[in-house]
């Protein structure tokens, strides 16, 4: 069986992707950008000496889960989570679902996803999906990474489901149960925008929001002490592209999907002084992007001198400059809303 | 006849790829417009950080925006597939 009218779409991340599935298919009509703005998405981090991560890295949206959670308070949706102690347990309740019509997301890694090329696989414990079927063992899957809907064996899903590790997934599944008859974007929009400026410029710890992107550019240069040899230099710094533009971030570490996001607040706030900045938030992100390639040359033309290390320092320092003063003025107009 | 991208500017697209990633030993005629950019098929083969260099390329001379990395995969499949993207997004503004 299949669940017929549940629309796949593309999307520009996993998580926001997900979400606005689900809320597509419940009958609220959003949109991906709309979902990550309001859901406070954006976010800078930057880790230097963390257990969990074996090497310096950084972070450019908030933690997985939030999204759902930060969407569901300020719209007033409800959504229903389950993890489960075992995998048949887990299993049934899936297959339960699908029988009562429910496109159902899953928390998985994403290194059992067949469908994925074999290149592109790494264990990843934070990728969402939507299942909307069972044909016989194989489970229809909605993946918002690929351009058509996807089929993945029973067996699959399950060692997806319940990998271990790090954020391990425990089987978490999750579903809409409730959508309030009048949803109100406008102040959703506004304390949505309101908590990433917060985020960016306020969060009292020294190494998230524009604080940590200063502290990134400072650290950077410590990297090539940190390493074993130029070829692990290089795999580290050529990982910042990837963090940047290569995991669903929608391009430029989610900039340029905040900007789509203030361009559809502009219109739905009627305030003229957002889609400004949204245009401005668009050329930051062409330079995080500018970024992002330098440090992917460097790193495959193995150019990895303390001159480089040091011009890719001042470039991040600049992103730090640029994002302070962008978020200063955004703080101003949405205070004034 | 259904209207589509025209030769032209496959041959465009050709060369600005092989001038943007410095390429010399390539000739545009030799890069079939159908096979795949990446995974060694084409005459040419690309890599992750090619392709970065090209949608800014692409960004820059067409006047296009390729954000979500996702759709940008897709766009840059072929020579075929960025003549496709370029011509639609022409299009829009043409009409």
């Amino acid at each position: 069986m299949i669940i017929e009218n549940f629309k796949h779409k593309m999307a520009a991340h996993c998580e926001s992707g997900t979400i606005t599935s689900l809320l597509n298919h419940a009958g609220l009509q959003i949109s991906e950008p709309l979902v990550f703005g309001i859901s406070s998405g954006l976010f800078f981090g930057y880790f230097h000496k963390m257990k969990s991560f074996p090497f310096p890295t950084f972070i450019v949206r908030n933690k997985p889960g939030q999204m759902r959670i930060n969407i569901a308070k300020r719209l007033g949706i409800k959504f229903t989570g389950y993890t489960f102690h075992n995998n048949d347990e887990g299993q049934r309740k899936l297959d339960d679902l699908l029988k009562n019509n429910i496109p159902t997301a899953a928390q998985v890694d994403f290194f059992y996803l067949d469908y994925v090329p074999t290149w592109e696989r790494v264990h990843i414990n934070v990728h969402f999906i939507v299942v909307i079927g069972k044909e016989y063992t194989d489970y229809i899957i909605s993946d918002s990474y690929f351009p058509e809907l996807v089929k993945l064996k029973s067996n699959l899903l399950d060692s997806s489901r319940f990998a271990g590790g790090s954020m391990s997934p425990r089987g978490y599944i999750f579903h809409v149960t409730g959508i309030p008859s009048t949803v109100h974007y406008e102040e959703a929009i506004i304390k949505g925008i309101k908590k990433v400026c917060f985020n960016m410029l306020h969060i009292p710890v020294p190494f998230l929001g524009v604080k940590g992107i200063r502290l990134f550019a400072k650290k950077i240069v410590e990297w090539p002490q940190l390493t074993r040899d130029n070829e692990h230099l290089s795999h580290e710094i050529m990982k910042i592209n990837i963090l940047l533009e290569d995991q669903g971030t929608g391009g430029a570490g989610f900039r340029f999907m905040y900007s789509t996001f203030l361009q559809e607040a502009a219109e739905i706030l009627n305030k003229s002084e957002l889609g400004d900045l949204s245009r401005q938030l668009m050329e930051i992100g062409d330079d995080w992007r500018e970024l992002s390639l330098f440090a992917a040359r460097i790193g495959k033309n193995r150019d990895l001198g303390s001159e480089k290390i040091g011009q890719l320092s001042r470039l991040i320092m600049n992103r730090a400059e640029v994002e302070e003063e962008f978020f200063i003025k955004l703080s101003k107009v949405i205070k004034k809303i | 006849m259904i209207p589509g991208p025209s030769k032209q500017l496959k041959t465009e697209i050709k060369i600005l790829i092989i001038k943007t990633l410095g390429i010399s030993d390539v000739d545009p005629d030799d890069v079939d417009d159908e096979k795949p950019l990446f995974g060694g098929e084409n005459k040419l083969t690309l890599d992750s950080v090619d392709a970065l260099e090209i949608i800014m390329a692409l960004q820059r001379q067409y006047n296009v925006r390729i954000g979500d990395q996702n759709l940008a995969r897709q766009i840059i499949r072929s020579v075929t597939s960025i003549a496709d993207f370029i011509y639609s997004e022409q299009k829009k503004f043409n009409v």
